[in-house]
């Protein structure tokens, strides 16, 4: 599964929003989430997905945003 | 300006249930909540839980950083709106919440994360935070008005309430929600309690009856958890408005021990007691006489429950056996920063229903507890026009309200 459908199935066992409803690009807030919302999301995704993301993700309003960011974090750094 | 203040509406989420009258029902039946906790912990305990799904008062996405003390909060609170049949909101409303451990459950959490070298959750300071019951309902109903928060462990929310009280009284609010709320039921919260040794035993053949308020048995108190809140608005537009009246809220004394952290003090709680009272001879025309029923503090703990039955004692002198008294931790447990609410609650349902909940798991009475005990059955015998409600608090704060009955 790739890494947008694993978010969306996160958020739909964090906060029981219909992943069928959760467009890759809309803003996040369309759904709903709010800063501590988000706080949440993101706290849970580094468990999922074991990763640490940086103290301040910047940039993440869309499920297509923070998927790019998991894959940023978990692929292996350029040397 | 004195207005006169009535309970219109009452909350409750409580070990025996969320419906006011059938918990007011279960108290009069003598049906404890206390159970054992079946937990991972050093030592077997008992508590009072509380049987609560926040998915009727909260989606998944509202519960992001908020903890058990606020979703209660916000559910009694409602109820109490639902039970007024109307709804503080604006700023000549208020919030007046008492919390003695705030968001327990979320600092528990954290700590465990901690030493198990886990990640912390980013919202436990949201959720752990002991005014987010308060801004927690404020923003639910959207009230404006002052959002306080009081935190004197077992006496918070009988403050809260008196504090609400005051507020309207002075024509500064023309509603309030009053309470407290409590989520204790934790593991690092109650090994503390098991710590400081003040819990009732564990190891009794009858954990139902181990909470024993002035039994020459009682061993010490049971934590319980809940939350209750009472909607406060000023006589004149309770009765325009064809509200129902459970009670005015005639008197609220205020004191400090000054003397010791967990040490109760007979004189402290006298004056508490009597500044009651006056309050409610002055402002509402209620004489010690009227008052024929106490709610007592009685945690059933060995020190607590003889300095009680000492102040009413001598705030009652001769008359103490006009006063029927019984603790109805007995049954539903010690919710500490909710026990006041909670409390004042039953008490309130008291002067409504004329009926006294009974003293419990009391079948030998220490003589050094002397009052009359509510014995389990006993009918009003003639119409109670008042009755009081003791909180009494580590570090010393002693409240007491002092409600009258409606007039009919």
């Amino acid at each position: 599964m790739n890494t947008l459908n694993q978010l969306k199935d996160i958020i739909h066992a964090t906060f029981d929003i219909d992943p069928a409803t959760l467009q890759s690009d809309a803003p996040l807030a369309d759904y709903g989430l709010d800063s501590l919302s988000l706080a949440e999301l993101l706290f849970v995704v580094e468990e999922k997905f074991d990763v640490a993301f940086p103290q301040t993700p910047d940039h993440i309003d869309t499920l297509a945003a923070l998927a790019a960011l998991i894959d940023r974090t978990r692929s292996p750094q350029p040397a | 300006m004195k207005r006169r203040v009535v309970v219109t509406g009452i909350g409750m989420v409580t070990p025996h249930g969320m419906v006011a009258d059938a918990v007011f029902d279960a108290l009069l039946a003598g049906r404890s909540a206390v159970q054992r906790w079946d937990q991972d912990m050093p030592a077997p305990v008992l508590a009072a839980r509380t049987e609560f799904d926040p998915g009727r008062w909260f989606t998944r996405l509202q519960l992001a950083g908020v903890d058990r003390v606020s979703q209660m909060a916000v559910a009694a609170a409602e109820l109490a709106c639902d039970d007024a049949g109307t709804a503080p909101a604006g700023a000549t409303a208020g919030v007046y919440v008492g919390t003695g451990m705030g968001g327990a459950a979320a600092l528990d959490q954290a700590y465990a994360n901690l030493h198990g070298k886990r990640r912390i959750h980013p919202l436990t300071i949201p959720a752990f935070m002991p005014n987010a019951p308060a801004a927690h309902v404020s923003m639910r109903l959207q009230i404006h008005g002052p959002v306080l928060t009081y935190s004197m462990a077992c006496a918070s929310s009988a403050v809260a309430i008196a504090e609400a009280a005051r507020a309207v009284a002075r024509g500064d609010l023309e509603m309030a929600l009053a309470g407290g709320s409590e989520a204790q039921v934790v593991p690092g919260a109650v090994a503390s309690w098991q710590s400081l040794q003040t819990l009732a035993a564990a190891d009794c053949a009858d954990p139902v009856r181990a909470c024993q308020p002035f039994a020459s048995t009682r061993s010490g108190l049971v934590l319980g958890e809940g939350a209750a809140f009472l909607l406060l608005e000023p006589h004149a537009h309770a009765v325009a408005r064809g509200a129902r009246i459970y009670a005015e809220i005639a008197g609220s004394g205020f004191s400090s021990d000054a003397l010791h952290l967990t040490k109760p003090d007979a004189a402290g709680q006298v004056r508490a007691l009597q500044a009651a009272l006056h309050m409610a001879q002055r402002d509402s025309d209620v004489t010690i006489g009227d008052v024929g029923y106490c709610n007592a503090h009685g945690t059933g703990t060995v020190v607590g429950d003889v300095v009680e039955c000492t102040a009413l004692r001598t705030v009652w002198g001769d008359a103490i056996d006009d006063l029927a008294v019984s603790s109805t931790k007995a049954l539903h447990g010690h919710l500490l920063g909710a026990a006041g609410a909670l409390e004042a609650a039953v008490t309130a349902m008291a002067l409504y229903r004329q009926a006294l909940p009974p003293a419990l798991h009391c079948d030998r009475q220490d003589p050094a507890c002397a009052i009359r005990l509510v014995q389990p059955g006993a009918t009003v015998e003639t119409i109670l026009k008042a009755a009081i409600s003791n909180s009494f608090a580590f570090g010393g704060a002693n409240q007491v309200l002092v409600f009258k009955r409606a007039e009919t």
